[in-house]
């Protein structure tokens, strides 16, 4: 499919004054049939590969999975351990900037982008960064848009820097919550090389990768990192599911099904919003939720700023 | 009262200079070729300040250039005639270290290379260290993203900074986390050069020391050896902590500067460190000395403890001021290329040194192709000054034409505005216009730097073309 096309849906919804929903492979946003899909799950692929370089250049339809495949043939990986929730486009995931246990270690999805190519909301094709991993030319535009839910514009093509596969070892120390959260933040500030910290159902997990000590603690199976799924059918009723995102020293919350990311990360179950500065609903029942600008703070006026620079007819719904 | 009368009038006497002699020390900064006076420089102790002298400043239309020590080498921080420089230099306490949740909190005066100091007791530092980090200041490395020898692995400043805290034009306080939802706005403040906002507070990233580091320096005969070299270490699955080659050139300057023992005779040399748990350095190091015998390295040599190895980074380290001494004056440039294009890129400077009759040496962050070629040159011989920025554009035309980029971490300031049209189209330069506007609508904050207008373009002739459509048709052409 050529990016023609999708510039041609862009000025046609323009013209037609309606609205266009981005989709990768809808896992998150249910579809309102009020507007028109904007379907990147067919531009897939991956366009730029050297592995010496050690950036991959993919298009934004392109599943995690298959990304993840490619990469690994050649021993290298995507280290932000960027969730794959079936099927997910690497697109949804770095327009929701998803990323996993190594964040704290490595860094988060944002840290890996190198540069975009995207088509805004008036159909002008855009690019910003590159392949380089070092570029201070211009506003880093390739990083401000993660995280911006298909709002902004069509992202079409994402270089990221990759990293060499590490051999992994994971461990666990059954222990109290609240010992735990300290032990952690301990153990990260050791030269010990970890790349997963986190506690769940009773246990501290660790991830070490390469050459290391020899550790007394229980050794456990790599999976265990796919098996710490805060979705649980269970949640229901008025339970609600809370992505937290905390300092990593701060106390147990209550209701914790997981922490992650050396404490920073909390899944919490609860019926209300719990009372710390950075919570995300994520629901698991009626899939939509968009950010809304329409709180007056600063921090409102830039963002929405922002979206009437890439976006002003508001086409991106 | 003017705008000058209202500054000495609210702030404290000794914290606002106006006199002329005072005022040198402001009138450039590490690109000393452009030099200008402003109306005033502000010295502001606190938030509270700061917000005061952009509170004035707006009522006069006063533009504000922020300044941190003043290191920057693309003119960042120059001064405008009718403006005001804000110098953030007394800002300089560490507010808070927290050593189990590893991260510390610091006023933007703070220099790079205390912040380490400062951890140290707790065994943890601070990642980032541009070969400047005994000088400049952190407020600076955040506006410029600023990259160091050991970035490769660590990475830049925006991977190293949790929150900032930024005053914007209208006096507003926010602040910037890495958890906010939504577009990343702190991602966007790192490298943007002060035309969004006053940094007045960040929270780093502190990194555990690592147990262990090994230094090794590989010398050949051959560049094009060395450009393979790292390739094949990267390859190899290492990512080492840093990874930096030298040409003939900057090995006999920093030689004479530092006295460590370079090979002289060398056509390129390579220092490689890698660093972590004694275990995965043994490791490592096999790994790297083999890959290096294999791709031509006819000497190697290994540090045999911590202080040989900072020694043997210090002649890379103090690259600049060594090739400096060589030469009244020298231009640094800061493209980035892909690695496999390094023997063709240093090629082509080869013969561009010939042309222009300028010498060159090159630094290379070889890891992450940043390329740091030095032009050599004398300002007091007319044109030669013109001479070397024509070279130095051309190098990064060259940059560009290989699939790189003008600036990887030294920024554009009004260095690189040219350079700049080249690197992007005209809509790509329209974005950042109105990002600056969403900030900044009255133009106040370092106006006229980082971002060419569409007009300086379209005059040079240079605008980038897209499918062959000219961009703004209708703009008259010289
Ligand atoms: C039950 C459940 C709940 C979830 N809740 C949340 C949540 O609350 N918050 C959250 O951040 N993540 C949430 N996720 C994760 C996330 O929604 C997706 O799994 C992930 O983004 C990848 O999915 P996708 O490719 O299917 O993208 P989609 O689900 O199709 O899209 C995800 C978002 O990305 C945008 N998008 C997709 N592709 C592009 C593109 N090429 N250019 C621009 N924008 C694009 C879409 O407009 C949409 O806003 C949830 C996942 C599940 C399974
Ligand atoms: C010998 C030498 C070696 C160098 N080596 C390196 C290197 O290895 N890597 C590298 O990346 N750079 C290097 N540099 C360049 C320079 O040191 C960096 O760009 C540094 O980050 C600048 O910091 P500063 O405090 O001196 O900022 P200044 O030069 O004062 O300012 C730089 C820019 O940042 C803005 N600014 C400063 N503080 C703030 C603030 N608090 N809020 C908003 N805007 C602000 C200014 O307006 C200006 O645009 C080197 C320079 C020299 C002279």
């Amino acid at each position: 499919m050529p990016l023609t096309h999708f510039q041609e849906q862009i000025k046609q919804a323009l013209h037609e004054k309606r609205r266009l929903q981005i989709i990768g492979n809808q896992s998150k946003v249910a579809l309102n049939h009020e507007h028109q899909a904007l379907d990147m799950s067919g531009y897939a692929g991956i366009t730029g590969y050297d592995p010496a370089e050690l950036v991959v250049t993919v298009k934004a339809g392109t599943k995690i999975s298959d990304l993840k495949q490619e990469l690994s043939e050649h021993n290298q990986m995507l280290a932000f351990d960027t969730p794959d929730y079936g099927d997910s486009t690497i697109g949804g995931n770095y327009a929701c900037g998803l990323s996993g246990p190594s964040q704290p270690f490595f860094g988060a999805l944002r840290d890996f982008v190198l540069g975009i190519k995207m088509i805004d909301g008036q159909g002008q094709q855009l690019t910003f960064g590159g392949q380089m991993i070092k570029n201070v030319a211009g506003y880093d535009v390739a990083r401000l848009l993660v995280g911006s839910k298909g709002l902004f514009g069509l992202v079409t093509e994402i270089s990221l820097k990759v990293l060499p596969l590490m051999e992994e070892k994971t461990y666990s120390i059954e222990m109290g919550q609240a010992d735990a959260i300290i032990k952690m933040n301990e153990m990260a500030g050791t030269a010990l090389p970890i790349s997963g910290c986190a506690y769940y159902q009773g246990k501290l997990y660790y991830r070490l990768i390469g050459v290391h000590p020899p550790q007394s603690a229980m050794p456990e199976d790599n999976y265990i990192w796919h098996k710490m799924n805060p979705f649980r059918p269970e949640i229901s009723g008025k339970q609600k599911l809370w992505r937290v995102s905390v300092d990593s020293m701060h106390p147990p919350i209550h209701n914790t099904l997981l922490i992650d990311q050396v404490g920073a990360r909390r899944w919490v179950v609860s019926e209300n919003k719990p009372d710390v500065s950075h919570v995300d609903l994520w629901n698991l029942h009626e899939k939509t939720r968009r950010p809304s600008f329409d709180s007056h703070t600063k921090i409102t006026d830039i963002k929405r700023g922002l979206k009437s620079v890439f976006d002003p007819y508001e086409i991106f719904y | 009262m003017n705008v000058v009368q209202e500054l000495l009038h609210r702030l404290p006497r000794d914290q606002v200079i106006v006199d002329d002699e005072q005022k040198a020390p402001f009138e450039c900064d590490g690109l000393s070729a452009y030099r200008e006076k402003p109306l005033a420089v502000v010295l502001p102790a606190n938030i509270e300040q700061v917000k005061q002298t952009l509170a004035i400043c707006r009522k006069h239309s006063t533009p504000i250039i922020t300044r941190g020590s003043g290191t920057g080498l693309s003119g960042g921080s120059l001064p405008l005639k009718n403006g005001v420089v804000l110098g953030l230099s007394k800002m300089s306490r560490i507010l808070e270290i927290d050593p189990l949740a590893r991260t510390a909190v610091v006023e933007p005066g703070v220099r790079n290379i205390t912040i380490s100091q400062e951890a140290t007791p707790y065994n943890l530092y601070y990642a980032p260290d541009p070969s400047s980090q005994v000088a400049c200041s952190i407020g600076g490395n955040v506006a410029e993203n600023s990259g160091g020898v050991h970035c490769l692995k660590y990475g830049l400043t925006v991977h190293n900074v949790l929150a900032i805290k930024v005053i914007t034009i209208d006096g507003e306080e926010l602040v910037l986390d890495y958890r906010d939802d939504g577009v990343d706005l702190l991602a966007l403040l790192n490298g943007s050069e002060g035309l969004l906002g006053v940094i007045v507070e960040i929270k780093v990233k502190l990194l555990p020391k690592p147990d262990a580091s090994q230094l090794i320096m590989a010398a050949f005969e051959k560049v094009s050896d060395c450009a393979n070299a790292v390739t094949n270490i990267l390859k190899s699955g290492i990512i080492p902590a840093g990874l930096e080659m030298m040409d003939k050139f900057s090995i006999e300057a920093a030689e004479a500067f530092a006295h460590v023992g370079y090979p002289l005779e060398a056509a390129a040399l390579l220092l490689c460190e890698v660093d972590g748990n004694q275990y995965q350095v043994e490791a490592d190091t096999e790994t790297v000395s083999r890959v290096l015998k294999e791709n031509g390295a006819y000497m190697l040599k290994l540090s045999r403890n911590d202080e040989e190895r900072i020694a043997l980074w210090q002649g890379r380290k103090n690259a600049f001021p060594a090739v400096g001494r060589l030469s009244p004056d020298y231009y640094c440039m800061d493209g980035t290329i892909p690695r496999n294009q390094l023997a063709h890129v240093l090629d082509e400077i080869e013969r561009m040194s010939k042309y222009y009759e300028l010498k060159v040496a090159n630094v290379f962050h070889a890891g992450d192709g940043n390329l740091h070629p030095l032009i050599l040159y004398d300002a007091q011989i007319p044109g030669e000054l013109k001479k070397t920025e024509l070279f130095g554009a051309e190098i990064l035309k060259l940059c560009i034409d290989v699939g790189g980029t003008i600036t990887g971490e030294h920024g554009v300031g009004v260095e690189k505005l040219d350079s700049m049209c080249q690197q992007f189209s005209a809509p790509e330069i329209e974005i950042f216009h109105k990002i600056k506007r969403v900030f900044d609508p009255e133009n106040l904050l370092n106006p006229g730097k980082a971002v060419p207008t569409l007009h300086r373009c379209a005059e040079l002739g240079h605008m980038h073309v897209h499918n062959g459509q000219l961009p703004f048709a209708h703009l008259e052409r010289f």
